[in-house]
């Protein structure tokens, strides 16, 4: 029996073994009103019986927490009866810990730390070799006829602490099988002479947990995780905590950021970053878009931006200079027939960027560009997006002109070999040719495209040249042709 | 509600004896109470009651999980049958005779801790309301099938007369559980063998929702003692007194090597079969009639009129009652839960655990 | 020391705990004035009266049940069932009374149950069976099978000393036709002990009752070709000797379980469990079941050794584990 001095929770009763949840009928008394112990203080029912709950308290109905209809499981709090004169106690957080856990779910794409599941926003690794088993044990054995038999778990265990290959044992078993006895007169005979094979370095850390996001603004770091068994360097360990000086604030990277930083150095290391700039007249472009926008917008629902026309126009350029397009592996030279077109996308309060994938973007036309376009971004703005989503990209486009700048110096993603970066359409004053031939000065859209390249497979020449084709493309662009 | 409702005229043989009602003090002296042990009867009347009563309350406060049943109404049936038994000898009451554990001595905070399912409980924690015995005080704990402790308290009766030994077994029943081949194979056992052990059936009308007529179709349930060879006895279970007697005349009997006799005691079940059921079956008049024949009710308007129970003398037992129970559910809330690891602990016994009073 | 029959050895054995003890006593059907349908207690009413032989009526109920009241007073009963088929009408009575009383209300029952169980013999699907893993799977219940007249009377001896319920399975097939020499005093053989019928080193059986003996057969023909098996004796179910068994599974690394029961849900299953579990790395071979089939026991004499475990199939099974 409560006593009069200390608060007493009313839980909802189980009436019956079988019975899981309660509704409240009726309260018998409200915030405020005294109440004696064993008086009858609400009315519930149940999928058994109605009835009367007594009060296991005396003073005062200090908190009603459940309504009257509402159904809740058995032993819920349904009140809280306190000493008459108490204050009422403070409401209770609900559940702050699933709010924060809510709230910590924008880094949901790469909060996770170093762990080995890939994140949405990276590509994962091919999955790395399995770990190198005891020797034998997972490995089939072949026997004489070169045929491959079952090892059995005593025999691998045997062969294990003795360093045996059990490739090197002739068995007696079944199909040849290497047995107990086999194994063991082989020891014994003083043949497992081999010291153990040194086991292989554990196997490379399945896919590193580094979420390289674009920044938005000047170096853009390309975003996959490497696709060769080079193990990556893990996440960087936490440094020993450092205390701040005066003036400083020590926060620890996240996830995401520990993986920008690796990928981004690591790309600077690996490819001969060159970067080249181009001028491009966006006239037609504009005077098309302007036309095209409403109907779009209208008949297919969709936002038409310059950001489709340049990832059309590359398209159409990579078909005759594949390879931007490519990949080296080792000395090898990968060329790809599909243009998996990266787009970045900048998530919101500048936590960083995520590049989804238009897969087979060669095969759309400027409406399904313009669709993928959007619908990735909206994906990756809501945190829809799947890690087959940001996998297996061959090109990417990063656009951080919406903030002004006109020249950028993009760092390439990994495994690809260029990254094209669209800067501000800004007015400028050209010089045209008039109709007679004469310079004028006219005012035009321009737009600076900046291509970075990596100058181990792409020569100068080969980069200048694309780029002139996708100038040729956006400055003539026909929308009947696309 | 007398008993002689149910008589068949003209079919004196087949039908079992009806128990006379105790009339006045002198009787009951006669059949071996005095005032005081009368006033002790009131007491534990009270007791079992309150027991109930506040455990219904507990269970509603979620302070009592799984299940809970009383056995409102069946006080007298409970409290009288346990009163004429002698402290040598052995029973199985069920859910509806809590009467007898507290007649037997079971203490109150125990049965609180039981039901709370506390480590003090008499099962530990590990069964459930009145799942619970102190084989001590020579009682067995029941279990769910029914009525499976028949064989049992009948085996009890087979260690006496083996033995030798002046002592009886009781065994409980509901009317229900005469239904199912335990309660033939016991009694044919006993029967044959004339064990002494007394059965005892608690007829309060309702097998859950399942009325008498539907459970058997004799008259009575003791009516079939006729077929096991011993008498069978209907007597009123509301009356405490009446029950009294027809249990000593029993236990005496078999006592003495007269063998086996079948009490069956007439109550209503006052609640539902637990506090999850309403009892929406059971006819409002029927619960209307016998509530005017409350047990408790009934015997202490017998003790005003004819054991001259003041108001003073009244008082002290109530508000001794009282006190009793309200220390013992204090006692039994602050009493700690089982530890989790004592789980598989005691599975089996070990050859310490014959060191009772009955393995000597 | 005097060589008996396992029947004799049984019989003996529970006459001279009569002797010793006079609270222990028999009941069951027939076995008072008859002697039991065995015979195994031919006499004992003679010599210790009708109260402590007591003929009971045909009530499995009312015996088990019985048997726990008398027992939780202090008597130490030894039921008998007639057939060990028959114990499924008492099922309730020791599942739910016996098992149970110690946990649920420290009360203990210290009572013995005799199951003359097995078959061999045409006895059909109610005269045959070996009933011991349903109630192997029941806490609070133990469970024996002794294959040896030695240790049928020194398990015997142990269950009525055991303050549990005891299920005592006598296999039928052997009464008659084991002889070996027991000790003529009083000894008691323990549970959860297996007894090494016949060392080996290439393969072993897990076995208990009257398998182990088909094993031995099985075991002799193996010798011959030069394969080398173990026998290892259960003995006990609950509780069973797990070190005993993984100590055997470490050294063949092969092993055969073998009983008479049915297959699925069979005690066996228990065992090979516990091997892949316990004794992953020691295994060259996968642990093998050989048992009766999921069917009841048929009675025409084809389809009943068809259906028991015969030496052959035991011998083929060895061959295949040992060849693997």
């Amino acid at each position: 029996m409560a006593s009069s001095t200390s608060v007493t929770d009313v839980v909802m009763p189980q009436m019956g073994v079988s019975v899981s949840e309660g509704t409240i009928t009726k309260w018998l008394k409200q915030e405020g009103e005294e109440i004696a112990a064993d008086e009858p203080l609400l009315e519930i029912s149940t999928d058994k019986v109605d009835t009367e709950v007594p009060s296991p308290g005396e003073g005062v109905v200090q908190q009603i927490l459940v309504q009257e209809g509402e159904t809740v499981d058995v032993g819920t709090r349904l009140a809280v009866i306190g000493p008459a004169g108490a204050e009422a106690p403070a409401p209770e957080a609900p559940a702050p810990e699933a709010a924060a856990l809510e709230a910590a779910a924008p880094e949901a794409p790469a909060a996770e730390p170093a762990a080995a599941e890939p994140e949405p926003e990276q590509e994962p690794a091919a999955p790395p070799p399995p770990p190198e088993p005891p020797p034998a044990a997972a490995e089939p054995a072949t026997d004489g006829a070169g045929e491959k038999t079952f090892v059995s778990p005593v025999v691998a265990r045997i062969a294990s602490e003795h360093g045996v290959d059990v490739a090197q044992v002739p068995g007696s078993g079944r199909g040849g099988r290497v047995t107990k006895k086999d194994i063991v007169a082989f020891v014994e005979s003083g043949q497992a002479a081999a010291p153990a094979p040194a086991a292989p370095e554990a196997a490379p850390e399945a896919p590193p947990a580094e979420a390289a996001a674009p920044p938005a603004e000047a170096p853009a770091p390309p975003v996959t995780a490497p696709a060769q068994p080079a193990p990556p360097a893990p996440p960087p360990e936490a440094a020993p905590a450092v205390s701040a000086a005066a003036g400083e604030e020590i926060v620890p990277m996240n996830a995401m950021r520990r993986g920008i930083a690796e990928h981004m150095r690591r790309s600077l290391d690996t490819a001969a970053h060159v970067t080249t700039v181009f001028e491009i007249d966006l006239s037609k472009v504009v005077a098309i878009r302007k036309k095209l926008k409403p109907e779009y917008e209208e008949s297919y629902g969709v936002n038409l931006t310059y950001l489709a026309f340049i990832a059309r126009a590359t398209i159409e350029a990579i078909k005759n200079w594949p390879w931007v397009n490519a990949e080296i592996r080792g000395e090898q030279i990968v060329t790809k027939r599909y243009v998996n077109l990266g787009i970045a996308v900048a998530l919101e309060g500048g936590m960083g960027l995520i590049v989804p994938v238009i897969k087979n973007a060669e095969g759309l036309n400027l409406l399904g560009i313009a669709r993928g376009i959007v619908d990735v971004a909206d994906r990756a703005r809501n945190k829809k997006l799947t890690p087959d989503d940001v996998q297996g990209g061959t090109f990417t486009i990063t656009n951080p002109g919406g903030w002004g700048a006109i020249i950028g110096t993009p760092i390439i993603s990994q495994p690809q070999v260029a990254i094209l970066d669209v800067e501000a359409l800004v007015k400028r004053p050209v010089v045209v040719q008039d109709t007679s031939g004469q310079d004028v000065i006219a005012i035009r859209p321009m737009m600076n495209l900046c291509l970075s390249y990596d100058h181990r497979l792409v020569d100068g020449a080969y980069a200048a040249q694309f780029m002139k084709e996708l100038r040729e493309n956006l400055e003539s662009f026909d929308e009947g042709a696309y | 509600m007398t008993p002689s409702k149910f008589l068949v005229p003209g079919v004196q043989m087949a039908i079992a004896r009806e128990a006379e009602p105790v009339g006045s003090l002198q009787e009951v002296k006669e059949a071996g109470l005095d005032r005081e042990d009368l006033f002790g009867v009131y007491r534990h009347m009270l007791i079992t009651r309150g027991i109930e009563e506040r455990g219904h309350i507990l269970y509603k406060q979620g302070k009592i999980p799984g299940s809970f049943y009383t056995g409102r109404g069946n006080e007298a049936a409970a409290v009288g049958v346990a009163t004429a038994m002698s402290d040598q000898d052995v029973g199985t009451p069920l859910h509806r005779d809590m009467g007898v554990h507290v007649t037997r001595g079971v203490e109150p905070w125990r049965i609180f801790a039981q039901y709370m399912g506390r480590a003090d409980g008499p099962t530990q924690g590990r069964d459930g309301n009145v799942h619970m015995a102190d084989s001590r005080l020579g009682l067995l704990a029941m279990v769910s099938h029914l009525p499976a402790m028949l064989p049992v308290a009948v085996g009890c009766a087979l260690a006496f007369r083996i033995r030798e030994e002046r002592r009886v077994a009781v065994g409980w029943f509901g009317e229900g559980a005469s239904a199912r081949g335990d309660c033939h194979e016991a009694m044919n056992f006993a029967g044959v063998r004339k064990l002494p052990v007394v059965f005892i059936c608690d007829n309060n009308q309702w097998a859950y929702s399942t009325p008498t007529y539907l459970e058997y179709a004799t008259e009575h349930v003791a009516d079939r003692a006729e077929a096991y060879g011993f008498e069978g006895v209907v007597v009123d279970g509301t009356d405490v007194l009446a029950v009294y007697r027809e249990s000593r005349r029993a236990i005496d009997k078999a006592r003495s090597g007269g063998g086996p006799t079948l009490i069956e005691c007439l109550t209503l079940r006052m609640e539902g079969h637990a506090v999850h059921d309403d009892a929406f079956y059971v006819p409002k008049d029927m619960f209307e009639r016998w509530a005017s024949n409350d047990p408790i009710e009934r015997f202490r308007s017998w003790l005003r009129e004819h054991a001259e129970l003041g108001d003073a003398e009244e008082d002290e037992i109530t508000s001794g009652v009282k006190k009793i129970l309200n220390d013992a559910l204090t006692r039994a809330e602050e009493s700690p839960l089982p530890d989790p690891s004592s789980l598989t602990d005691g599975v089996f016994a070990t050859p310490e655990d014959l060191d009772t009073p009955h393995h000597k | 020391m005097a060589e008996k029959t396992y029947l004799q050895a049984i019989s003996d054995g529970l006459r001279q705990e009569m002797r010793r003890d006079r609270r222990i006593f028999v009941i069951g059907e027939d076995v008072g004035v008859y002697g039991g349908a065995f015979k195994v207690t031919l006499g004992f009413q003679e010599e210790f009266g009708p109260w402590r032989v007591i003929d009971s009526p045909l009530s499995e109920t009312a015996i088990v049940g019985g048997c726990t009241g008398a027992a939780i007073m202090g008597l130490r009963p030894v039921a008998e069932m007639q057939f060990a088929d028959f114990i499924s009408c008492a099922w309730d009575q020791l599942v739910t009374v016996a098992a149970k009383q110690r946990y649920r209300a420290g009360t203990p029952v210290p009572i013995v149950v005799r199951l003359p169980s097995g078959g061999g013999f045409s006895g059909g699907p109610f005269h045959s069976q070996n009933p011991e893993s349903s109630f192997a799977h029941i806490p609070g219940l133990k469970v024996v099978c002794p294959a040896t007249p030695e240790d049928a009377k020194g398990l015997l001896v142990t269950a009525i000393e055991d303050p549990n319920p005891v299920l005592y399975f006598e296999h039928k097939h052997l009464y008659r036709r084991i002889k070996a020499d027991v000790p003529d005093d009083r000894y008691t053989t323990p549970f959860g002990q297996a007894r090494l019928h016949r060392e080996g080193d290439d393969v072993s059986v897990i076995t208990w009752g009257a398998m182990v003996w088909t094993a031995d057969e099985a075991a002799k023909q193996l010798e011959g070709d030069g394969i080398s098996v173990e026998v290892l004796d259960l003995r006990t179910l609950v509780p069973w000797d797990r070190k005993g068994v993984l100590e055997s599974v470490r050294k063949t690394s092969k092993v055969l379980v073998l009983h008479e029961d049915t297959h699925t849900g069979g005690f066996g299953g228990e065992i090979a469990a516990t091997i892949a579990e316990e004794a992953f790395e020691d295994l060259d071979a996968p642990v093998k079941r050989i048992t009766a089939p999921d069917t009841p026991v048929p009675f025409s004499p084809p389809l009943e050794k068809a259906f028991i475990p015969q030496v052959e199939d035991v011998a083929t099974g060895l061959r295949e584990l040992a060849e693997y």
